[in-house]
């Protein structure tokens, strides 16, 4: 692991030595070869894990994460280019180191043996994101939008902390690979209930769970484009990862306690779906859209079932590139007119007929359309959900349908339709606007020929 | 002051101390916190403002009905047990444990006698408020470790819990500096005897890292003469790098990981689950997370964003910086990058 560790660590000096004009491009060259570097993690054994040294593992749940964090580097960089033109060098360095720790850290966090590394690096990562979202960040919310998402975090994980070491105390080590044939069951039934809800909550503020997405909305609309791309693909992941992970001590009690919780998940899909409906900001309604994604994972992780962890792991991954492509089409129209409003910027299709293809293709995966991974995340925990419970169709299908609803609405609402008349004048695609649609694009199409490499950990 | 006066003075304050961290004989003990506390009354009183002098009477007053709470305890003590070592002190004699660590609180500035904390270290210079905040702790806290297996655990968690939670609601009003630091103070305070009890080495550890945070941060102030919120603001024009530091260890002080200031507060809540505590070690850390909130509001102030000036501040004439500022960024490193080397602490003893 440390052979992608390290390289990340070292693009600090290839940032802040490199020539002034060599910045952009050694950079995104650099993180391109790490990618590579990556790729062969995705070779997985199917029941067991690849165990680089007590520190740092990877297995089918941790490798489709950490491929989509490191993929994501070059394509924030490549993202950031257009409103960073203006900044000083120092700044844009800065800017750019942000990025370069949020990733380290990342990458730490997804293949991490120790639960209390975990932590750590979990915690890690709300540094770099509050300072790209509060520095770089372009209206005054930022400041309120920067403050919400610390302190939701970190009410939710500080009993993390406390219920991790509580487990370690008893159990006798957080090493996840020695616990997942250790564990015993948790002895009263009180203290085991606030045990699984000090463990829960931290990743239900993440995800995030209906009730406690107040942060995520602000956090994604006032961050430049970086900060709401790795926040929407990467950072909501993390709950769900954690989720996953901590599944192993938190049986028996989850099968009682996941009750409220999923109810409040099938209601909020819903909600925030229709919310969407009703969104005259662009960014806004991409937001709450990965609300309602995240209630769906979150349904399949408490259900916890073969097939919805498949569903919940393959519906992250895709939805991850999924989002982030969306608010990369959100940031082409934001450059363009300065401005989120829907109805400022219609009738694209007329002037960026390119852009309206990547438009239409963002629209179609985020509405679950096969034979894409979402649609493959979306059924298994539909399938799933349904099989637990008859009645959960009758919320998923109505979610899927206003889904669908919502993407085409933004979809001709920006496309479509007559165009508005100062548009005139604005530039046409670049070329690196286009490259960065494509190589969010590319991973999800391939991956519809081969999604058991995201299928995670029941395969 | 003339420097060979100040010398005498900063020497008898460091004397008081020494007398008090090596003597195990009460009597002695006590006299080192009383010349500690009569000579730093003149240091107060270098400004020669009326501020000051009401902070050094403040003070003054505190410090002595600390020490004569002490005296009395101390003889209380010889009378029943007819020792007077520091280690021997009965347990079970409930005035002498009791009006022990209402002496020891008093003279740390813990809730319910903190009072005093914030309205001294207003009154003061920047650098006498960080001789206050730092060098004074360690006399008192020698004591308490030195005498950790007498005392009432209870009183001293229940102490602790209302520390950290005055330290961290009482900050949340503040625009002065000084007043801020001094209500990080109190909740600080209250982290370090909450463990005391348990493990006092970790009250060291927390001490430790407790005192580079602040020396560091008061050095960062008084680089600009930084007093209040507002004059913070303008700190991105001066000094980039100060403003980046000052960012760094805020953080660091309010106990986010991966900064060295989240070592303390993760041992001390594994020490406190070990022993059953975990609902305190809870309550704690939650609490602990308004201190953050008004560290974060001068954060805001200070990196984050650009505080409105008209466009003259940014041409004001720039003078070399008169004021040295020794170990600074040694410090800075120790006291938010060693997070890693968290395993070093199963070395100690």
């Amino acid at each position: 692991m440390l052979k992608i560790i390290i390289p990340t660590i070292m693009l600090f000096p290839v940032i802040w030595y490199s020539n002034n004009t060599m910045i952009w491009i050694n950079m995104t060259s650099y993180s391109l070869m790490i990618n590579l570097m990556t790729l062969p993690l995705l070779n997985q054994a199917g029941n067991n894990s690849n165990n680089f040294s007590l520190t740092f593992f990877s297995d089918s749940l941790s490798s489709p994460l950490l491929m989509l964090t490191v993929w994501l580097l070059p394509l924030m960089i490549m993202a950031s280019q257009h409103h960073l033109m203006k900044e000083s060098l120092t700044r844009k360095k800065l800017y750019l180191s942000m990025l370069i720790s949020l990733q380290m850290f990342l990458i730490m966090t997804f293949s991490a043996t120790e639960l209390i590394l975990f932590y750590i690096l979990f915690e890690a990562t709300l540094i770099p994101t509050l300072i790209i979202i509060t520095r770089w960040g372009n209206q005054t919310e930022r400041l309120n939008a920067g403050l919400y998402f610390l302190f939701y975090t970190l009410i939710g994980s500080l009993p993390l902390l406390v219920a991790l070491i509580y487990v370690q105390i008893s159990l006798g080590s957080l090493n996840y690979l020695v616990m997942n044939f250790w564990f015993q069951d948790t002895s009263s039934p009180w203290s085991s209930n606030l045990l699984w809800l000090a463990c829960i909550m931290a990743f239900m503020v993440k995800m995030p769970l209906y009730g406690l997405h107040l942060w995520l909305p602000k956090a994604h609309v006032e961050a430049p484009i970086a900060g709401s791309m790795v926040l929407a693909a990467v950072l909501l992941k993390l709950g769900g990862y954690g989720m996953l992970r901590l599944t192993i001590i938190l049986n028996p009690m989850t099968k009682i306690m996941a009750y409220p919780f999923i109810m409040l998940c099938l209601w909020g899909m819903i909600m925030t779906s229709s919310i969407c409906l009703r969104q005259t900001d662009l960014k806004s309604l991409i937001a709450y859209s990965s609300v309602s994604h995240m209630a769906l994972v979150i349904v399949a992780i408490l259900m916890q079932t073969p097939w919805s962890f498949m569903g919940a792991t393959a519906l992250m991954i895709a939805h991850g590139l999924t989002s982030s492509m969306l608010f990369c089409l959100a940031n082409s129209n934001y450059e363009r007119i300065h401005s989120r409003t829907m109805l400022l910027a219609r009738g694209l299709q007329a002037f960026l007929p390119l852009m309206a293809t990547w438009w239409l293709l963002a629209s179609l995966t985020n509405l679950a359309l096969p034979p894409f991974i979402n649609l493959i995340g979306e059924l298994f925990v539909i399938m799933a959900s349904f099989s637990w419970s008859n009645i959960t169709i009758a919320m998923t299908g109505l979610n899927m349908l206003i889904t669908a609803l919502y993407s085409l609405y933004m979809l001709t609402m920006t496309q479509r339709g007559k165009f508005t008349y100062h548009i005139h004048n604005i530039k046409p695609s670049y070329t690196r606007e286009n490259t960065l649609m494509s190589m969010h694009m590319l991973p999800l199409i391939m991956l519809t020929f081969n999604p058991k490499i995201i299928m995670g950990l029941t395969y | 002051m003339k420097l060979p006066i100040l010398t005498i003075i900063m020497t008898t304050i460091f004397t008081g101390t020494m007398l008090t961290m090596i003597s195990s004989h009460w009597l002695l003990i006590w006299i080192g916190l009383e010349i500690n506390m009569l000579s730093i009354i003149p240091i107060l009183t270098k400004n020669q403002k009326p501020r000051s002098t009401e902070a050094a009477t403040k003070y003054f007053l505190t410090q002595a009905t600390a020490s004569m709470l002490l005296m009395f305890t101390i003889v209380f003590n010889a009378m029943h047990s007819g020792q007077w070592t520091t280690t021997n002190i009965d347990p079970n004699n409930m005035i002498v444990s009791l009006t022990m660590i209402i002496a020891l609180t008093m003279k740390l500035g813990m809730t319910p006698f903190h009072f005093w904390v914030p309205e001294v270290t207003q009154g003061v210079s920047l650098m006498t408020g960080m001789l206050l905040l730092t060098w004074q702790k360690l006399a008192p806290i020698s004591i308490m470790m030195q005498m950790f297996t007498s005392i009432n655990p209870i009183i001293l968690l229940l102490i602790a819990l209302m520390s950290v939670l005055v330290g961290g609601w009482g900050g949340l009003n503040q625009t002065q500096l000084r007043k801020i630091l001094a209500y990080s103070s109190i909740a600080h305070m209250g982290w370090m005897m909450a463990i005391l009890t348990f493990c006092p080495s970790l009250t060291m550890l927390n001490l430790l890292i407790y005192l580079m945070l602040t020396i560091i941060m008061f050095t960062m102030l008084n680089m600009n003469t930084n007093m209040t919120t507002l004059t913070l603001s303008n700190l991105w024009n001066k000094s980039p790098t100060i403003t980046m530091m000052i960012l760094i260890s805020l953080l660091s002080l309010g106990g986010l990981p991966p900064l060295t200031g989240f070592l303390p507060k993760w041992i001390i809540i594994q020490e406190l689950t070990k022993n059953n505590n975990i609902a305190m070690a809870t309550v704690m850390a939650i609490m602990a997370l308004l201190n953050l909130y008004f560290y974060m509001r001068l954060i805001y102030s200070t990196s984050l964003t650009l505080f409105p000036t008209p466009n003259n501040i940014k041409m004001k004439w720039q003078f070399q910086p008169k004021k040295r500022s020794l170990f600074l960024s040694p410090l800075i490193i120790l006291s938010t990058l060693t997070l890693p080397l968290s395993p070093v602490l199963s070395t100690l003893n």
